[in-house]
């Protein structure tokens, strides 16, 4: 041994020999068992030494493509997220638009249905601002005198009578309401076929007077137009009887609510009423 | 401290054969980590350790490629002898004196693999100039970056030379 250890580091080249002589062994042994497709011991021990490198590197790897498919997931489902939250607000909206559509329709069609009922022609139109908080209760329309509308027309939806127009221009009318202080329809019972007037309270209600005390009314009783006033037609629904108290002198207190509810209304019928010509209104015997 | 180096090396030849292996199969034909390795060692001259670093670097290039176990083993101790042999009469130190003996590493390496797979399979390596050419030339120009890296981020030479005897 001590000949070895002096001859070899005074000789590599006999140490490379060696060694290359040791590998091609090595070789011819291996290259005999690979066609077994076995490996040599030494081979599965070298492999089994440095193995972490390659498990490693193939966890880092996959591991790494896992994180960038992920985010590439996450990316588009980021998109698709946005484009869905795009594609509901949409939907959202042409779902208020058909919902407010049908509701047009509906109510378009029930106002039709009830303007068939009168034999007077009518016209249609919008009420494009409403004031009911002021002392003269009015609404305003969006077709006037253009469309055939006059002074003194009634103004009435499904729900009953909404008022007679005061006020034209080319392209609007204004109208005032049935609550209005100033105004008084000629009415009658439904049930009892008793006529009084019915006067505007300027507070969203509406008071019948000229009900004697004698009368046959009742809490819940309809209120029709009487068709006396020269104004509006008959048989128009204008309020529903809340109170009937025993007046001081010979008339009873009978306190209304309207048929209409003011705060909803969008479309109305306007009635071109035949009007009571000047001078036979003006004619007294 | 030299076979500190060396070991880390390997780590780093066997990680980036693991990474051209699982994701660029097709990178190996172009380039061979454990040359630059090899050179890088064996540049200081010590022939016995460079004999010693391609038996060890060889082995385990082996046991992950090759047609057969001990083929790498046995080019890359040719090349590390070589080169160490030629750095113990001769001080080449810098970059294109490294990049010329890995140059000259890659072409023995790859002559010596040929006349092996000739030898012990009976077989011709099918494009084997071609190959060779452009794994000389991508292996080198790497190498060389490699080194130039270590310079500079070492600032000192890679492998202290020994200037062993050698027995030429």
């Amino acid at each position: 041994m001590a000949v070895t250890a002096d001859v070899i580091p005074r000789r590599p080249t006999l140490l490379l020999i060696v060694v290359l002589g040791l590998l091609f062994v090595l070789m011819s042994l291996s290259s005999r068992t690979r066609v077994g497709e076995t490996r040599t011991m030494f081979e599965r021990t070298v492999m089994t030494l440095f193995s972490p490198v390659p498990k490693a590197v193939n966890w880092i790897g996959r591991n790494t493509a896992d994180m960038y498919h992920g985010y590439l997931d996450m990316r588009r489902a980021v998109n698709e997220n946005l484009e869905l939250h795009r594609k509901v607000g949409q939907l959202t909206t042409e779902n208020i638009q058909l919902r407010q559509s049908e509701g047009d329709l509906s109510r378009v069609r029930s106002l039709l249905a009830y303007s068939e009922q009168f034999s007077i022609p009518t016209a249609m139109a919008q009420a494009i601002m409403l004031d009911t908080s002021s002392r003269f209760k009015s609404m305003v329309l969006d077709r006037g005198s253009n469309a055939g509308i006059e002074v003194n027309d009634a103004v009435v939806n499904a729900n009953g009578l909404i008022g007679r127009v005061v006020l034209t221009t080319k392209d609007m009318a204004k109208v005032q309401i049935v609550t209005d202080g100033n105004s008084a329809v000629g009415v009658l019972i439904e049930r009892s076929r008793r006529q009084g007037v019915l006067r505007g309270d300027g507070a969203g209600g509406a008071q019948l007077y000229d009900i004697s005390s004698n009368a046959d009314v009742v809490e819940g009783d309809v209120v029709l137009t009487a068709g006396i006033d020269g104004i509006y037609p008959k048989g128009i629904p204008v309020a529903i009887v809340t109170k009937v108290e025993k007046g001081a002198d010979l008339f009873k207190n009978i306190g209304t609510k309207p048929t209409v509810d003011f705060g909803s209304i969008e479309e109305v019928i306007v009635l071109h009423t035949r009007k009571v010509p000047g001078e036979v209104a003006r004619y007294v015997p | 401290m030299r076979w500190l180096r060396f070991a880390i090396g390997l780590l780093i030849a066997l990680t980036l054969h693991s990474v051209f292996d699982s994701f660029f199969p097709n990178a190996l034909a172009f380039f061979n980590p454990y040359v630059i390795l090899i050179v890088y060692y064996s540049m200081g001259g010590n022939v016995f350790g460079a004999i010693f670093a391609g038996v060890i670097a060889g082995l385990v290039q082996d046991a992950y490629s090759g047609p057969f176990f001990g083929l790498h083993a046995f080019s890359l101790t040719v090349c590390a002898y070589t080169v160490a042999s030629i750095n113990s009469r001769l001080v080449l130190r810098g970059t294109l004196a490294f990049g010329a003996c890995l140059v000259g590493a890659v072409i023995v390496n790859e002559m010596v693999i040929y006349v092996l797979v000739n030898i012990l399979l009976k077989q011709k390596i099918e494009m084997f100039e071609q190959g060779m050419i452009v794994k000389t030339l991508f292996t080198g120009l790497f190498g060389m970056l490699v080194y130039q890296l270590l310079t500079l981020f070492l600032r000192e030479e890679p492998i202290e030379a020994t200037r062993r005897p050698s027995g030429w």
